[in-house]
């Protein structure tokens, strides 16, 4: 268990759960980067065999960075800011156990990216997703959109930043189920116990197993 | 079939029968919407094989064969299921549809949006280290240009931002 003044953790038996506490829009801060590699590297030590994360009220699950914070960086930092971005999306994509986002809100830019790092996301009916990077005149989640759809939806989504509501996200596949807001962290705890109750060491096999199947360096002819 | 482009992206907007020469050439545009009535088949394209190529690459093999192998005409809600449209509406709304979706493009910072069609098509033949070291090029100029500026400032006064591509 523990916290920082925008991320809050705990362990209730083999499920980890993260709440990104930020409000109104849970926008990525230094604090929640931190605050996600310390619960995972909590959760690892207490043997957590599945994590939950999620934004703290209902409006969003995490609104991307935030832009007074990008709008000071300059030549130098912008270095620095994208790889602490970096080290937090890595750090879910590598963590041996799966991570089921639960999306109560809004997921936009640096938002869905965190979403779309994620193994297995669920979602309220309030869930919305937008890949807004163009419209502020940024690029966001182009990498992850281009892995989880193919060419013809992910560039849909990327070139026009619209908003995708959680039906849709559904009928896409972004979202593995929808239900109402009020059951949204019994949905994503019960497939984290799903998870939880397989054999470990093949469910983390499985996680490498999938994140790196289309990588053309994973083909024979780049090996 | 029409192809209307805007702010560098072109769109295919697909009225009636989408078929052999026009579907080779939707198959090469950046967006494609369609009306109810549409209908779309792979005979008489020219070369099946590199259409063959370019729909798995667009949809996934899954859909890709399904619509290639058997070259069987796809209805509009079966396009869109398939995502080689991703928005089907009225046969009378599809003007009004083509013309605000260009609108929507041309409200877009041009260099951003000029990015992520580049970034997209390229994605797929990277390592994802690869890919994030380009998307990270792609925001380090991005961020600099007077655009980007422009949206901020226009997100915290609520207003819309005039992009001038610089």
């Amino acid at each position: 268990m523990g916290a920082n003044a925008h991320t809050r953790w705990w362990t209730e038996g083999p499920v980890g759960t993260i709440v990104l506490d930020n409000p109104p829009m849970n926008v990525l801060s230094d604090e929640n980067r931190r605050g996600i590699r310390e619960a995972l590297a909590e959760f690892r030590d207490a043997g957590a065999r599945a994590v939950v994360l999620t934004g703290a009220g209902e409006r969003a699950f995490c609104g991307g960075a935030d832009l007074k914070e990008e709008e000071e960086l300059t030549a130098e930092t912008v270095g620095k800011f994208l790889k602490a971005g970096d080290e937090t999306f890595r750090a879910l994509r590598e963590y041996d156990r799966p991570i089921v986002a639960a999306v109560n809100g809004w997921a936009m830019g640096g938002g869905l990216v965190l979403a779309l790092w994620c193994d297995v996301r669920v979602g309220s009916t309030r869930a919305k997703l937008g890949a807004v990077g163009v419209k502020v005149g940024l690029m966001a989640s182009n990498v992850q959109l281009s892995r989880l759809l193919f060419e013809s939806r992910a560039r849909d989504l990327l070139l026009t930043g619209r908003t995708v509501e959680a039906d849709e996200a559904h009928r896409l596949g972004l979202l593995s189920s929808v239900v109402a807001p009020e059951t949204l962290m019994d949905e994503a705890t019960a497939w984290a116990r799903d998870i939880a109750a397989r054999p470990p060491d093949l469910v983390a096999a499985l996680k490498r197993a999938v994140n790196t199947a289309l990588d053309p360096a994973a083909a024979p002819s780049r090996r | 079939m029409e192809i209307v482009e805007a702010a560098g992206i072109r769109v295919a907007v697909v009225a009636g029968a989408c078929v052999g020469p026009d579907f080779e050439r939707a198959l090469e545009v950046d967006l494609r919407i369609a009306g109810d009535g549409a209908r779309f088949s792979t005979a008489g394209v020219a070369d099946p094989v590199a259409c063959g190529v370019r729909l798995a690459r667009l949809l996934g093999e899954a859909r890709a064969k399904e619509l290639i192998l058997a070259g069987r005409t796809v209805d509009a809600p079966t396009a869109l299921r398939l995502g080689l449209v991703t928005r089907v509406v009225p046969g009378s709304a599809l003007g009004a549809t083509a013309q605000a979706l260009t609108e929507q493009l041309r409200a877009l910072p041009p260099l951003a949006l000029a990015a992520a069609r580049d970034a997209v098509r390229a994605t797929r033949d990277l390592t994802p280290r690869e890919a994030l070291g380009l998307e990270h090029e792609h925001f380090r100029r991005l961020i600099a240009t007077r655009d980007h500026k422009a949206a901020v400032a226009a997100f915290f006064e609520r207003r819309d931002a005039a992009f001038t591509g610089e």
